[in-house]
Formats: C-alpha cells, sequence, structure tokens
C-alpha cells in the first residue's frame, strides 16, 4: 500500500503543476473526440472544424473583454472507460467551462452520467445519434447538434413513400448510428404501408458484402436502403451492389452522403443513388462555412464536421451571453438558439457579440440546420433528400 | 476549486484503478495461480456489466427485464453468471493447451460481445442499456464519487483477502504444483482438470463483478466497453507488469498502468492542437514499451511471487519454465 501511496502522492503534485502552468486568465472548452478508436477516421476532421469556430471567437475579440477560449483536447477512443476518464480531467483538472463531444453515444451517455450532469458541466455532442441520448436525466446540460436518428429515419421513410417506391431492402451498420437509423426507418416505413422485403444488420470493415447482398436481392425489391458511412463498408456494399447488379435503386442516410463513393465509383455511376442529410434552412449558413473551412484547410464535406463546428460556436454564444458564469450556460444556449432573434451566421462573431452586449435577442442559423432546441437539449433536423450530380451532390428535395 | 477538482479526478482514478484491480485479480487467479491463459477478459466483464444492468434497470419494453431489483443482488448475480459462462467454456477449453486456450478464449469473448451488441431482446443491442442506478447517485458530485469508491475499496479489499487466504491454503499451494509441472502434480494424485475448472471459474467471478462495478458507475452499460483494447489486453498488461503470482502485484499493475495511461493524456495536452491529435497514439505506444521493458528487465514483474517454504534446486527449473510461457 506504501507503493499505491506514493505513486498518488506523486500524481497529484504532477498534476497540480501542470494545472497551475495554464494561463489562468483565458476561458477553457473542452472537445472530446473519439481520436483513436472506431471512428478515427472522421475524428481529425471534427476536432478542425471545432477548432475553426475557436479561432474564429478568438480573432474576432473572443470573449467579454477579450477574453481567448483555451481549447483542451481529449480523446474518448469512442469507449466509456476513455470518454469518463477524459472528461473528467477536463473538468476537474483542466477547468472546462463546457464541452463539445464526446463523439460517440456510448461515450457520451456514459460521460454526461457520471461526470458532467453532477458537476453541471454544458455538454453538447456533435456526433451522439442515439435516442438514448434524449431520455437521459440531464438536468438541462446534454444538448446535441446531430438530430436524433429517429427524425431522420422516419423522414427518410416518408419521402422514399412519397416518392412511390413501397419495396424496399434495408442493410445498416450494426452500431448505434446504423441500427437507430434502419429501426426508425422501418417503424414508419411499414406503419404507412410500406414492404421491406430484408431487414439485415452488417459489421463493419468486411472485405466482401456480396453474400449479404445476395441474401438482401432474394425479396425482390429493387431499391436498397443502405445505413452506414459512405466512407467505410457503405462505400464496400454500394460498390459490390452496382458491381453485380443486384439492386438498381441506392438510398442512404446522412453517413453516405459522403465524397467518397463519388471519387471511388465516379458520378456517372451513381445516377441512381440518393442521400438524406441535414440542411439548415438559410443554406447560405452552409456556405458560408463551407468556404471558411476550405479556406482553413478542411474538407467541408467530412461528415459531422457541421455539427462540430455549429456545437462550439453554440458554445462560445452561450458562454459570452453567460458572462463567463458557468450556472447559466444551460439557459443561456437557449436564449441564442430559440428561433426569435436576429439571425446570425456561421463564423459572425462579431456582429453577435455587439447584439449580445446590446441586449438584443439572437438567433444563430447554424451549418448543419438551424439548431432550435427542443426541451430535451435534441435537434429535430430539416432534411433533405440529395443526387449525384457530376462530381457533387445536388439537392432533389425537401424531406418533411 | 483547483484543490477539489484535483481530489474529484483522484477520487475518479482510485475508483477505476479499483475496478481494474478487481479484474487484474481474477485474471491472477486464472494466470498467476492457474496458468490458465484467458484472452477472453472483456467477455465476462460484458456479462457481468450486463446482467447487474438488466437486474436492477426499471422494466422497459423491447428487451429483457429491467427487474428493479437491488443493487447487491444485481453484483451478486453478476459474478454467478460469469461463473455459470466461464464453466462450460473450461470444460469445452480444458485439455487445450495455453497457447490455444488463448485463442479460444479470444473468439468466446468475440461472440459474447457480437451477442451483446445484436440481439434486442437481451441487451436492446448497439444502444445499450442506460438509467442503471448507482448507489448514493443522487448525492452532489463530490460526495457521490466518495460513496462509490467507498464501496469499490472495500469490494477490492474482501476481493484481496479472499484470494489470498485461497493462495494460502492447501488449495493455493496445489495450483501453483500444477501450474509449475503438471506431471509431477498428476503423479501425486491431484485432479488436474477439476482445479483447473475451479480456478478459471473463481477468476471469472470476480471480472464479472469488476463488470458491474463499471456499468453501475456510468449509470449504462453500451458495447462499446466491452472493447478487447480496454477490457482485456490493458488488464492483461497490469498483471505481467504487477507480477503475475503476487495479489499485491495484481494491484500495484493496475495503479501503476491506469496512471500512466490517464496521465499521459494530460501531458500531451500541452502540445499544439496539430501533435495533441497524433500524441493520443503515444499512449498506447507507451503501454506497448512498457511492457516490453518489463518483459525485458523484469519478467517476473514488479512486486514477484512470494516463494514459501525451502527453495529447491528444482523450483529455479519451475520458475525459469514460467517466465518462458510469459
Amino acid at each position: 500500500m506504501k507503493n499505491f501511496k506514493s505513486v498518488l502522492v506523486g500524481g497529484l503534485l504532477a498534476a497540480t503543476a501542470l494545472a497551475g502552468s495554464a494561463a489562468a486568465d483565458n476561458i477553457k472548452v473542452g472537445i472530446i473526440g473519439g481520436i483513436s478508436g472506431p471512428i478515427a477516421a472522421m475524428a481529425p476532421a471534427m476536432v478542425d472544424s471545432a477548432q475553426l469556430a475557436i479561432s474564429q471567437v478568438n480573432e474576432q475579440g473572443g470573449i467579454g473583454d477579450g477574453q481567448k477560449i483555451d481549447v483542451v483536447l481529449g480523446d474518448s477512443a469512442c469507449n466509456p472507460q476513455n470518454a469518463t476518464d477524459s472528461v473528467t480531467k477536463a473538468v476537474n483538472v483542466s477547468g472546462i467551462v463546457a464541452l463539445v463531444g464526446p463523439h460517440c453515444s456510448g461515450a457520451t451517455i456514459a460521460a454526461a452520467n457520471s461526470v458532467t450532469i453532477p458537476a453541471g458541466i454544458l455538454l453538447i455532442s456533435p456526433s451522439a445519434t442515439s435516442p438514448e441520448v434524449t431520455s437521459l436525466d440531464d438536468k438541462d446540460t446534454v444538448f446535441r447538434t446531430v438530430p436524433s436518428d429517429d427524425y431522420q429515419g422516419r423522414a427518410l421513410a416518408r419521402t422514399v413513400l412519397g416518392n412511390g417506391t413501397k419495396k424496399v431492402a434495408v442493410t445498416y451498420l450494426n452500431n448505434d448510428y446504423g441500427k437507430g437509423l434502419a429501426e426508425s426507418f422501418k417503424a414508419e416505413f411499414a406503419g404507412n404501408g410500406g414492404e421491406i422485403t430484408d431487414f439485415a444488420a452488417h459489421e463493419e470493415g468486411k472485405a466482401s458484402y456480396r453474400s449479404n447482398l445476395a441474401e438482401l436481392a432474394k425479396g425482390g425489391a429493387d431499391t436498397l436502403m443502405i445505413f452506414d458511412y459512405g466512407d467505410g463498408s457503405g462505400l464496400t456494399i454500394l460498390r459490390q451492389a452496382l458491381e453485380n447488379g443486384f439492386f438498381e435503386n441506392f438510398i442512404g442516410g446522412d453517413g453516405m452522403k459522403s465524397d467518397a463513393p463519388i471519387k471511388e465509383l465516379g458520378g456517372e455511376n451513381l445516377s441512381t443513388f440518393l442521400a438524406s442529410s441535414p440542411v439548415g434552412e438559410k443554406s447560405q449558413s452552409l456556405e458560408i462555412f463551407n468556404e471558411a473551412f476550405k479556406a482553413a484547410g478542411g474538407d467541408p464535406d467530412a461528415i459531422f464536421v457541421t455539427t462540430s463546428y455549429d456545437a462550439t460556436f453554440l458554445t462560445a454564444l452561450a458562454l459570452e451571453k453567460a458572462g463567463g458564469d458557468k450556472t447559466k450556460m444551460s439557459a443561456s444556449l437557449r436564449d441564442v438558439s430559440n428561433g426569435e432573434g436576429e439571425a446570425i451566421l456561421p463564423g459572425e462573431w462579431e456582429k453577435a457579440k455587439k447584439l449580445i452586449s446590446e441586449g438584443t435577442a439572437i438567433d444563430y442559423k447554424g451549418a448543419a440546420g438551424d439548431q432550435n432546441f427542443d426541451e430535451k437539449g435534441d435537434v429535430p433536423g430539416t432534411y433533405a433528400l440529395f443526387k449525384v450530380s457530376g462530381d457533387a451532390f445536388e439537392l432533389v428535395s425537401e424531406m418533411k | 476549486m483547483e484543490i477539489w477538482g484535483l481530489l474529484n479526478y483522484a477520487i475518479f482514478m482510485a475508483t477505476f484503478i479499483g475496478i481494474y484491480a478487481l479484474l487484474s485479480l481474477g485474471l491472477n487467479i486464472q494466470w498467476g495461480l492457474g496458468g490458465l491463459f484467458n484472452a477472453g477478459i472483456a467477455g465476462f466483464f460484458g456479462v457481468g456489466a450486463y446482467t447487474s444492468a438488466i437486474l436492477t434497470t426499471q422494466p422497459v419494453d423491447g428487451r429483457l427485464g429491467g427487474f428493479d431489483l437491488p443493487i447487491v443482488i444485481g453484483w451478486i448475480s453478476a459474478m454467478i453468471v460469469a461463473m455459470l459462462i466461464a464453466w462450460p467454456i473450461e470444460k469445452i477449453c480444458s485439455r487445450l493447451r495455453s497457447d490455444y486456450l488463448a485463442i479460444a478464449t479470444i473468439g468466446i469473448a468475440e461472440v459474447i460481445r457480437l451477442v451483446i451488441k445484436s440481439e434486442d431482446w437481451l441487451t436492446n443491442s448497439a444502444r445499450g442499456i442506460t438509467q442503471v442506478p448507482r448507489p448514493f447517485g443522487d448525492l452532489p458530485y463530490f460526495e457521490s464519487q466518495l460513496a462509490y469508491l467507498v464501496i469499490v475499496v472495500a469490494l477490492v479489499i474482501v476481493a484481496y483477502v479472499l484470494i489470498e487466504r485461497q493462495l494460502k491454503s492447501p488449495w493455493g499451494r496445489m495450483m501453483r504444483a500444477i501450474r509449475d509441472n503438471e506431471p509431477a502434480a498428476r503423479a501425486m494424485g491431484k485432479h488436474i482438470e477439476s482445479r483447473r475448472q475451479e480456478a478459471f471459474i473463481f477468476g471469472a467471478a470476480f471480472m464479472g463483478l469488476g463488470g458491474a462495478l463499471f456499468a453501475h458507475l456510468n449509470r449504462s452499460i453500451t458495447p462499446e466497453a466491452i472493447d478487447p483494447m480496454v477490457a482485456t489486453f490493458l488488464i492483461w498488461i497490469m498483471l505481467i507488469l504487477g507480477g503475475s503470482g503476487n495479489n499485491r502485484g495484481a494491484i500495484l499493475g493496475a495503479v501503476v498502468v491506469w496512471i500512466i495511461w490517464s496521465f499521459t493524456e494530460i501531458l500531451t495536452d500541452q502540445l499544439p492542437h496539430e501533435y495533441a491529435i497524433k500524441a493520443k497514439y503515444i499512449r498506447i505506444f507507451l503501454i506497448g514499451l512498457m511492457l516490453q521493458l518489463v518483459l525485458r528487465f523484469r519478467p517476473e514483474g514488479l512486486l514477484p511471487e512470494p516463494q514459501s517454504g525451502t527453495p529447491m534446486p528444482s523450483e529455479a527449473t519451475g520458475q525459469k519454465t514460467k517466465e518462458r510461457e510469459a
């Protein structure tokens, strides 16, 4: 036990030294992402877009009387063990006032339950899509800028039915994202007279999905719903289904609206491929973000970069509104994005800062949507259906 | 605030170390005492976590349970179910030599993980189980963390005392005899298969308990938690580094490895943003490097297995065999 004590004491001393060395007057915001682990390919772009928001805020006057925001970057590794560990450190050692992340649903639920809710820290996840996040007993501290899978799946089902497709096969990635989308799609689609010939999960990272596809094609549907990521196994499925002619039409969720299929398969081969994705009512917001993110060296079509940017920018707005008072963060967040007030577009920090100081109500119109939170801290999300045109996605229709 | 924050972090870290110490102690019974190479710790961890979560949550539509039972019953059941799962596994695999047992247990842990991830009616599949009650969870942040730490530490102490007693009993001596020289033990009429089975099941019970404690700490359990990296290999490193065969070594290993794992992140966060992302991987590298160094320079671990009785010439050879195996 002696060893244990000396290690613990040594650890505490080192932590004190580290905590003491950080600049005292800057405000700290945590960004906890799935940097190592299963979404390692997506996380860097998400962190970069969050950084973009932070640097815009810092360049345009910072918080309050010019205080800068410092980022505390943590790794959730997409699992609850590392997520709770790094969030505990961010909250207690680094002293963050708000948290953007964690990226994965399981990590978000665990970190919220064991750290941020008891500590009363605002948490905004840009990519936790599980419906379970809605039901957290969170004392109004847990928010997300990405709609719950429930919304998108249902909207997509209504749109597919509205377009006259009554018979589909469904394949989904066996994780909370794919499954959540697929389940809500199924409920709405089957409930309104659609027929699902086969409903099957697939595991990620396999070299071939031909046997899965052959099985799915047996039911005789000519449309395949793919709930997966377009730069992962979703791409493999799409390629192999096209090569072997298993299906004629393909419809994906927002994960499939990635540049990877267009680059890998060629736009001319994807004339029957549609993907849904959340859009802002003012699509101008998205364009502004795209320009800014491209200028900063990022890829604006990467998954969840818009929601990640919005979450960070909203955090900064709430900080400004709350005047640095940690306990007012949730209320302030609702104030700056409730659909009423002067519109603030991505990057318009100076304008927002001025309006807040004048006491004018503002309303942030995000790159990924309007981001008006409901009472559970979820965003309803507005969706549109996209098709491939040339080497880019083109909006087909709004989804209701 | 600073001091309270550090204290909060220290308590959280100690709670985590306690949970990992239980897993490491469980593995010590299997590997340190019994010489059974279990590479499927995550499986028993998951079984324990889900068992307790299903039994103690409120009833929910669409999956088994919850049964809203007291937390203590959930924890005891987690141990029992982990033991029940361990029994047939060991029954099937008992004839396999150490490396084949490792392969078989990895496979079984993966089967358990996929079942948990896919079966809606049982575990709510990929979405996991939330709203798991946490003892003293209604207290403020600091107090509730402290209360949980006390529970975990108490359980680790109980586990330690139990295992230590078992180790010093004839059963423990028999286990070591079997591990170090199987033909000799067999020649003396010891029933090797049953003893091994006991060690495997006994160890699995603590792994199940560790899983249950983890689920209640986070008030939720999702399939991502049953990741082999953090729920199998990290524990192996803890035991090897601390000293397999020595219970105090198992606990010390959990302390050292988790502190390094958790602490290096604070260090890497001081780096500029573009390096900080890359530096996250250094943690994994560091743990691997540490294992290499320990195996090269101190294969018996930080706290080696205590050798009781008069040293005999044969014991030196026995020790060597063990080193080779490790």
